[in-house]
């Protein structure tokens, strides 16, 4: 039931500028599939788009994760080093045993969430600015998987790998999943008190706090769910190499936080979703892979790159006024 | 149902209440005044528990209690309506209102549809039209507090605590939310009611509670005291005695230190002229939002102007930007102290050479023994009680830290100086320190612009008045018509001129 | 002094601490180091530590005015690795050395004009933007040189990052006169001020009449010409180019600064303090090695002591 009494041009207006971002980045994703068909006519088929889903399922969670900690206005830097704990200690303990596989990859993923809950938590404790504590517990990780293993060891057992090759119904089954677990997060922030409560802690903390939000677990929640998800990142990877690294994750720290801010979730925290990263790391997978049929080489992938995250940011800012 | 007994609170620099006795009754409005800095916000929010006492006992419903935080207030039945509103400006009405208390699906989920539905039925009860998908930063001030109120109604609310809930309220707002809160009063909630407008206070409450300098003065049956006692029982003093004489005749004729022709701020401002004459102190009075602080805002740079232009000394300042207007002599001194004035990361000494850098500096370099021997001056001047040019800013008094301000501006400025609530969190025995600066700026034929919210401050030091009201000016008073009835009469919307 | 003046409130431990406990730590580190391995003090590893200091002291100090300004400045590796390029981009001889300074100096401009354009007048946040420069700059390189550098750098430059002069290295005094230059700019000149004023409260800032936007792009230009120093200092040093001298010294500068008390929350923290922030981390990583430990634990002290120093200053702001 709608009141009458207000135009529906307000109605429109609202839609628009709660979800523009999200229309933007889906129409410059479909503006990407039209160009690329029109440039090249192995673009656009169907076995390079799945081949391109499939090659996203790893950033894609990552980012999803990442999404979370951008939305409370904090950021999470050890994602990175996140992943290559968890691959290189999963390939090193399982060391291509299925049976042990049954149980070191439960244990890992808990232990993934805790030790992002433990950055939550000092996070909190410490009063300082996530930017600092993800950067330093990230080097600490990755001294630790180093003195594990200098070197990508052991062996994911092989009998994992229809996770990261095989298809169901023509779809990738990683990358499916990994889109369903968006859906799922996407529902739980809107669902949920703790999924509100994120937004809520984004937007104004002191208000939050004032309503009674317990900002510790706020906290906890979002930096667990990002190490998780850097974790599950990690296993995932590590099934489709067949062994893990302790530098795979190297590059995903930074490259994680780019489909997030190009799905349109502000890094002021509290607004944006999940789905915009969906979208987020569609967008930047297809665009690589249009740049790559085209042979532009991968050095001035780099600079596209950085002017994706320059354009998208100066897109979404909100111009500031008078004093604010 | 509410007895407070002996409550302390202290911040650093600033005892905010000592020894405070304080009691609601199920079923009354008791109003709580007191100027500004009395102590009525702290004591607000200890009842509802934002903030912890020093000392002092809390009983509720009978039981001693002890909460430090909002939630477990809040489950006990208090709810506050703080002067500035606890609303997330990106999430909706619907979610705003129930934040802590969603509608929930029988598996634990929480049911939009529902919240938006109940939503709306608090709004109707209102009596109020708000669309509950909008986004709280989105709605116009009124309608905020509307949705503050509503926040409160969702609760099974025992004690509701209005903190200046009319101040950005219009006359039939204002009519609908006192028969609000006589309906809540029937249902024998105990209401807490702070407010300057002592009318309201005789109009809608049961008892009234003085505070003044973080003591409980006086509480009284409202029947048994009348507006021009509470007054002096605020103030505490003869007004003649606090506020210095004021100027013997301004000269009219004089070019104005500060023109503002036409000025205009989108939404804000519309078309203001005013004069400030050299040695006057011009106040300007208004509600909250009237477009006061917009105005000098405008005028200084600071936000953009809509067409209008700025003189000083006669001379068209353009473009308007804080640099120009600081070139010409012109200082501006906010109302927010901590966030828009002083430099908290640097030394009393830096807070008081930032507007007049330039004197000190020789080539690139700046002179730090200049700069020393010149806030040493300043700390004299103004007998600013601080541990030396050297020490930091962040722990000083209220007081002291606006002297310092004052020090910086005085020192770059010769024509005018625009002051936003220049008392703001001050107290009293350094409000009357700060009023004998001003005058004795103006005596040197400086002209000041006076933004102020409270009316005795206004009546007390201004040699003249403009009253804005919806972003215009809606009158100037001069000599004896200077008064708070005047003033009010200009400032609000009334009845009277509706018709 | 005046007669206002409180009295009776001497400057007590914590604050003391909170000031000079950094200078106390390195002196604690250098003479424990001592103990535990007298040849971590030795004239040689001492002379070694001060060649290591060089470079990153010289980017710290640029980081320093960047954080200052309430900003952070991550593109500082790919600066220096962009210059340490452009020595082996021209001849080999001493003659293409004012070539290659200019264009390392117009990269370095060109990359702090663009961190602070998007910085100040688009308002984007400080770390994505100096982030996307990093990659852009990084893939700008890369085309450059098609992937891998050759070319020699001229003899001039590895005289400069491997030479001394009479027993010093030319880099350690190339760092120390940077050092003091940019000592007295930041706590003696206008623009320092200015900086410090805007860092710690840009409102206030503009009300005193400065011009925000040009006080940080400023700030910005300076870190990345900084960078670019030590880029070259590197590459003549190393003797070699590759596509990434420099890696790491983003994160390392921003630790450095933060261990000598800049606060990354702006207008707080000095030179003093974030050279001491570096020559704790270069002490710190040379120790790990001498007593034998893998070298993996430099990192993961490297990780410890982020979280330690920043918490360390808050709670000091706090209290």
């Amino acid at each position: 039931m709608s009141n009458p009494a207000l135009p529906g041009r307000s109605n429109l207006r609202r839609a628009l500028s709660s979800n523009g971002a999200l229309l933007a980045v889906i129409a410059l994703l479909i503006l990407l599939v039209l160009v690329g068909a029109g440039l090249n006519d192995r673009f656009a088929t169907v076995s390079n788009l799945t081949n391109v889903f499939e090659q996203s399922a790893g950033l894609g969670l990552v980012s999803l994760g990442q999404t979370l900690t951008v939305l409370t206005a904090g950021i999470d830097l050890s994602v990175g080093s996140m992943m290559s704990l968890i691959s290189t200690l999963a390939s090193g303990l399982i060391d291509g045993d299925l049976a042990r596989a049954a149980w070191v990859i439960p244990a890992l993923l808990v232990l993934a969430a805790a030790i992002g809950g433990g950055n939550g938590l000092l996070i909190h404790w410490l009063g300082v600015h996530p930017l600092i504590v993800t950067l330093g517990t990230g080097t600490v990780m990755q001294g630790v998987v180093l003195l594990y293993s200098l070197t990508p060891t052991g062996a994911m057992p092989f009998e994992l790998e229809w996770i990261a090759y095989d298809r169901f119904l023509g779809l990738p089954i990683g990358a499916t999943i990994t889109v369903l677990l968006f859906v799922l997060v996407a529902l739980m922030l809107r669902y949920t008190t703790i999924g509100r409560d994120v937004y809520a802690y984004g937007d104004d903390p002191e208000a939050a706090r004032l309503m009674g939000i317990s900002q510790r677990k706020v906290l906890i929640f979002v930096y667990a769910m990002s190490g998780f998800f850097a974790g599950l990142a990690g296993l995932y990877l590590s099934i489709r190499f067949g062994i893990g690294d302790p530098y795979q994750g190297q590059n995903y720290t930074l490259a994680s936080i780019t489909p997030v801010v190009v799905g349109g979730t502000m890094l002021t925290g509290g607004r944006g979703g999940v789905i915009g990263t969906l979208f987020g790391v569609l967008l930047v997978s297809l665009l690589n892979n249009l740049l790559n049929f085209l042979q532009v080489s991968t050095h001035l992938q780099l600079v596209v790159q950085g002017l994706i995250i320059i354009a998208a940011v100066s897109i979404y800012i909100e111009r500031k006024r008078g004093l604010a | 149902m509410l007895t407070l007994t002996g409550i302390q609170k202290s911040f650093p620099g600033v005892k905010a209440l000592s020894d405070v006795d304080f009691e609601v009754r199920a079923g009354e409005v008791h109003a709580l005044v007191g100027e500004n800095g009395a102590g009525k916000s702290t004591l607000t929010k200890i009842i509802g528990g934002a903030y912890t006492p020093d000392g002092g006992t809390i009983t509720y419903d009978g039981a001693a209690r002890r909460w430090g935080d909002p939630a477990a207030a809040k489950a006990a039945g208090i709810h506050i309506i703080y002067q500035e509103f606890v609303l997330f400006p990106h999430l909706s009405v619907a979610e705003n209102i129930f934040k802590g208390n969603e509608k929930k699906t029988a598996f634990g989920l929480i049911d939009h549809r529902a919240t938006r539905k109940a939503a709306e039925e608090i709004i109707a009860r209102l009596g109020v039209r708000i669309d509950v998908d909008e986004r709280a930063g989105a709605l116009s001030v009124a309608d905020q507090q509307m949705v503050e109120i509503a926040k409160a109604l969702i609760h099974d609310v025992k004690l509701l605590i209005l903190d200046e809930p009319t101040a950005v309220l219009s006359e039939p707002e204002v009519e609908l939310l006192f028969d609000l809160v006589r309906t809540l009063r029937s249902e024998g909630v105990g209401v807490i009611y702070i407010s300057h407008r002592l009318d309201e206070i005789f109009e809608l409450c049961d008892r009234v509670t003085v505070l003044k300098d973080g003591q409980n003065i006086a509480t009284r049956p409202i029947g048994d005291t009348d507006h021009d006692e509470l007054v002096s029982l605020m103030v505490g003093r003869e007004i003649e005695n606090y506020f210095p004489p004021k100027a013997t005749a301004i000269d009219m004729a004089a070019p104005p230190v500060l023109h503002l022709r036409n000025i205009s701020v989108p939404g804000r401002v519309s078309n203001v002229t005013l004069n400030v004459q050299p040695g006057e102190i011009l106040g300007l009075a208004g509600l909250i939002g009237a477009g006061r602080t917009e105005l000098a805002q405008a005028a200084f740079g600071v936000i953009e102007h809509d067409g209008g232009e700025v003189f000083v000394h006669g001379q068209k300042i353009d473009p308007v930007t804080p640099r120009a207007m600081i070139r010409a002599g012109v200082g501006y001194v906010t109302e927010d102290r901590k966030g828009q004035g002083l430099f908290m990361n640097l030394d009393v000494a830096r807070n008081v050479t930032g507007a007049s850098l330039g004197e000190f500096v020789s080539g690139w370099m700046i002179s730090g023994r200049q700069e020393i021997r010149a806030a040493e001056t300043e700390i004299d001047n103004f007998a600013i009680r601080c541990r030396g040019p050297l020490g930091d800013v962040d722990k000083l008094s209220g007081g002291n830290q606006q002297k310092i301000i004052f020090g910086r501006w005085t020192r770059a400025c010769h024509a005018a100086l625009v002051l936003d609530e220049p008392t703001r969190g001050v107290d009293v025995g350094a409000k009357a320190e700060i009023y004998k600066i001003m005058r004795s700026l103006a005596n040197e034929g400086i002209g000041i612009l006076m933004i102020s919210s409270e009316l005795q401050e206004v009546v007390g030091m201004s040699d003249r008045v403009a009253v804005m009201r919806e972003g215009a000016l809606s009158g100037l008073l001069e000599g004896p018509e200077i008064s708070e009835e005047n003033i009010m009469h200009l400032a609000a919307q009334t009845d009277r001129e509706a018709a | 002094m005046s007669g206002a003046t409180q009295t009776g409130a001497p400057a007590f431990g914590g604050e003391f601490f909170a000031r000079y406990g950094i200078y106390l730590f390195l002196a604690l580190l250098i003479a424990g180091g001592g103990l535990i391995s007298p040849s971590f003090v030795s004239a040689g590893n001492i002379n070694n530590m001060l060649v290591q200091l060089a470079p990153l002291g010289i980017v710290v100090i640029g980081q320093a005015f960047v954080i200052i300004s309430r900003g952070l400045d991550l593109s500082v590796a790919s600066v220096m690795a962009t210059a340490a390029v452009m020595t082996s981009l021209y001849t080999s001889d001493n003659s293409s050395a004012p070539l290659i300074v200019a264009s390392a100096l117009a990269v370095a401009l060109a990359t702090g004009l663009v961190n602070g354009l998007l910085v100040t007048k688009r308002n984007v946040s400080p770390f994505l933007a100096t982030l996307a420069t990093a990659i852009m700059l990084q893939g700008i390189r890369f085309w450059l040189t098609s992937g891998a550098p050759s070319g020699n750098i001229p003899p001039l430059f590895k005289q400069i990052g491997a030479g001394s002069l009479g027993g010093v290295p030319i880099s350690l005094v190339i760092f120390l006169v940077i050092a003091v230059v940019f000592w007295v700019v930041l706590h003696r000149s206008a623009y320092g001020r200015a900086l410090y004023i805007v860092g710690g409260n840009p409102i206030a800032g503009r009300l005193v009449g400065l011009s925000s936007d040009r006080v940080i792009i400023v700030a910005y230009m300076i870190s990345s010409t900084l960078a670019a120093t030590a880029g070259l200092i590197l590459a003549g040093f190393a003797g070699v180019v590759d596509n990434f001298v420099g890696r790491g010294f983003e994160l390392d500068s921003i630790v450095a600064a933060v261990i000598g008390g800049v606060a990354l929350s702006g207008g707080r923290g000095g030179i003093a303090g974030a050279v001491v922030g570096a020559a704790i981390l270069i002490a710190i990583f040379n120790l790990v090695l001498l007593i034998g430990a893998p070298v993996q634990f430099q990192i993961i002290i490297k990780g410890a002591v982020i979280v330690l120093a920043a918490a360390f200053y808050v709670k000091k702001s706090k209290s």
